[in-house]
């Protein structure tokens, strides 16, 4: 059930210091609760730029983003503590075990130990990481250490996710698991704002995109809606007839 | 509490596991405070102990020779090795095979050539004070020389002082020679066994004061300057292990996720830093008892404690902070591990080169003493040569405290400044 944006971002605009032109551009959005929202676009667009001021990494150099849980808007440390991020890199110690990982992690978001405790079980049940949650991950192959690094994005069931391209470079029954359990949650009532390159993916899994590019959206709104008002049979046919056939670098 | 527990927990289990970095930190420290006490102890001891190995070859036809060599002997500054067989030409190779540092050949003329030039002044004298000698036809010689052979090692201050100390019984042998002359001259009986004693103990005697503050006098050795110049050298060689960590901590991500979280980074770099705190002391307690008791047991020097604890306490708590906040600024500005571990280890090097680590500053050029003023580890070295040589006081570390704190600040500050500069903090 909709309440209404969870995410509001308005008119929001992103250049860096030493850069000639904006990486993003005016870019308004409504995301809303329970949504799982792709954020797609070619390399350079500014899908990353955009996760890293929604999770707070960095500010837009002008524009406003407000988080609503509930209807009621949040900020400042109770933001932070209902928002989780899923980096694209292997975000966490491979010298440490997912337990301890997730302990640590855990206790940066202040639960409390019992709650921790109960918590990286059920999670590591969840991803399939029970038999190894007690080796150090550097010996782990890299599906399971994207399941380390999502299962550390969830340890304190965060209101809204951010994934920033959360299958890539793993093998389809890791990836099937994580989108396996996304919709889970996302059931569960969590917002899951995602970034992919893989349009199969993004079609199958999200109910809404904003396709970027250069900066700015060329296209906006529900799956169904975008791909029959542009009149084609699929997200990638929609990907490349907004965005050309130029190599992006 | 358990955030901070946790915080603390995470960065032991990241330092037990970076085997590479606790062999630096550990295992370095104690090897080379081992292979250099011992390399660096027995030139100390030919500079502190009273007696210096020498060996003396006496071609001496008279017996003015062994009255010089008995002089050695009985002044206890030397250890000698007689060898009188020996001919003049093998001294060199015989001294480098038995190790000895010095050596000295006194001619076959010696006596010959004293009497001689002690004859010649006492004649010139005595026309001087109008008296007419019986030995009017003095044949005059070359005055004797002897031969002071020493190891190319020895420095030459060294070499000098010894040199100095053998002139110096020559002379006394001079003196008493020319005085006999003189009374043989005039006719008179030998001078009075009452005045040989005289000359013998009217000399200016010289006290040697070793200038500490307190009571504390320990006797510098190769064990109390190695011990802490080491321990000092691997507090700041950290910078291999922490500053590869926090290098890491910043590439993967790890600190900008920290960002998202509902945390303060200031604990995250205290957790750091007291975790590195604690190694740095662990390495001081590990080699300073290594110093204590294992190095006496293979006859190297004792460490002595300094008596001030909490000011050698506060000189080891502010090395420490010194050597983390420089790994931290190491681990802030480099881009890769490499860097980090490269730049950060050659660094401290060249720290402890200039820094009085590997040579005494006051051996150094008058420039590199200056230069030495700019590295943490010299200062460090000094907060410790100020306790343990000196007996220092507070007020005596006033200056090692204060570089030691500006050090700090302006890593800490430096650190703060490039992880905002990233978006980090």
């Amino acid at each position: 059930m909709h309440k209404g944006p969870s995410i509001h971002i308005e008119n929001v605009t992103k250049r860096y210091k030493s850069a000639q032109e904006d990486s993003l551009s005016h870019v308004t959005l409504k995301i809303n609760e329970s949504d799982v929202y792709g954020l797609l676009g070619p390399n350079g667009a500014g899908k990353t730029t955009l996760i890293s001021i929604l999770c707070g990494i960095i500010p837009p150099s002008q524009g406003n983003i407000s988080f609503y849980i509930g209807g009621v808007e949040i900020s400042g440390i109770e933001r932070r503590s209902r928002l989780g991020f899923v980096p694209q890199e292997y975000a966490f110690y491979q010298e440490l075990t997912p337990r301890q990982n997730l302990d640590y992690f855990g206790a940066m978001y202040n639960l409390s130990k019992g709650v921790l405790s109960e918590r990286i079980g059920e999670l590591l049940d969840e991803l399939g990481l029970t038999k190894v949650a007690d080796k150090v991950v550097s010996t782990f192959s890299g599906g399971m250490k994207r399941r380390v690094n999502l299962a550390i994005g969830l340890i304190h069931k965060p209101a809204v996710l951010f994934l920033d391209e959360p299958t890539v470079g793993v093998d389809v029954q890791s990836k099937n698991a994580i989108i396996k359990y996304l919709r889970e949650i996302n059931r569960a009532g969590t917002t899951i704002v995602y970034t992919s390159h893989h349009m199969s993916e993004a079609e199958e899994f999200c109910n809404r995109i904003a396709l970027i590019d250069h900066g700015k959206v060329v296209a906006e709104g529900g799956m169904t809606d975008l791909l029959a008002e542009n009149n084609v049979s699929g997200l990638q046919d929609l990907f490349i007839k907004l965005t050309g056939e130029e190599y992006r670098d | 509490m358990f955030k901070f527990f946790s915080s603390i927990r995470k960065e032991f289990i990241l330092l037990v596991s970076d085997k590479v970095g606790l062999a630096l930190m550990f295992l370095m420290p104690l090897l080379l405070v081992f292979i250099i006490t011992i390399i660096q102890d027995s030139a100390y001891k030919i500079v502190n102990e009273n007696e210096i190995p020498m060996l003396v070859v006496n071609h001496d036809e008279g017996n003015q020779g062994n009255k010089l060599l008995d002089l050695l002997i009985t002044s206890r500054l030397f250890k000698i090795d007689t060898l009188n067989s020996l001919p003049e030409k093998a001294l060199k190779k015989e001294l480098l095979a038995r190790g000895k540092m010095i050596a000295l050949f006194i001619p076959p003329n010696f006596t010959s050539g004293l009497e001689s030039n002690t004859g010649e002044v006492s004649h010139m004298m005595m026309r001087d004070f109008g008296l007419e000698t019986d030995s009017a036809i003095v044949k005059t010689r070359d005055m004797p020389a002897l031969s002071f052979y020493h190891d190319p090692v020895l420095q030459e201050n060294y070499s000098a002082s010894v040199m100095g100390v053998i002139d110096s019984y020559v002379g006394v042998i001079e003196k008493s020679m020319m005085i006999d002359r003189i009374y043989a001259d005039m006719d008179m009986e030998p001078k009075s066994e009452k005045l040989n004693e005289k000359m013998a103990v009217n000399r200016v005697k010289i006290n040697q004061i070793i200038a500490t503050n307190g009571n504390s006098v320990a006797v510098p050795n190769s064990t109390q300057h190695n011990v802490p110049a080491w321990t000092i050298f691997a507090m700041f060689f950290m910078v291999v292990s922490l500053g590869s960590n926090i290098v890491k901590e910043r590439v993967n991500g790890s600190f900008l996720r920290l960002k998202t979280m509902p945390t303060s980074f200031m604990l995250v770099m205290f957790s750091k830093m007291a975790i590195y705190v604690v190694v740095a002391i662990s390495q001081v307690a590990l080699t300073f008892s290594v110093g204590i008791w294992i190095l006496p047991k293979i006859g190297l020097p004792e460490l002595t404690i300094p008596t001030n604890f909490p000011a050698f306490a506060a000189v080891v708590l502010i090395s420490s902070m010194a050597a983390v906040s420089y790994a931290l600024l190491i681990g802030a500005l480099a881009h890769t591990q490499e860097q980090a571990n490269g730049f950060g280890a050659i660094s401290i090097i060249i720290f402890g080169a200039i820094g009085g680590i590997l040579v005494p500053t006051f051996v150094m050029p008058e420039f590199m003493q200056f230069a030495s003023n700019f590295s943490p580890l010299h200062w460090c070295l000094e907060g410790f040569y100020i306790l343990f040589l000196k007996g220092g006081s507070w007020h005596e570390l006033r200056w090692v405290i204060l570089f030691l704190g500006v050090f700090i600040l302006i890593c800490q500050l430096c650190t703060y400044i490039k992880l905002r500069i990233e978006k980090i903090i």
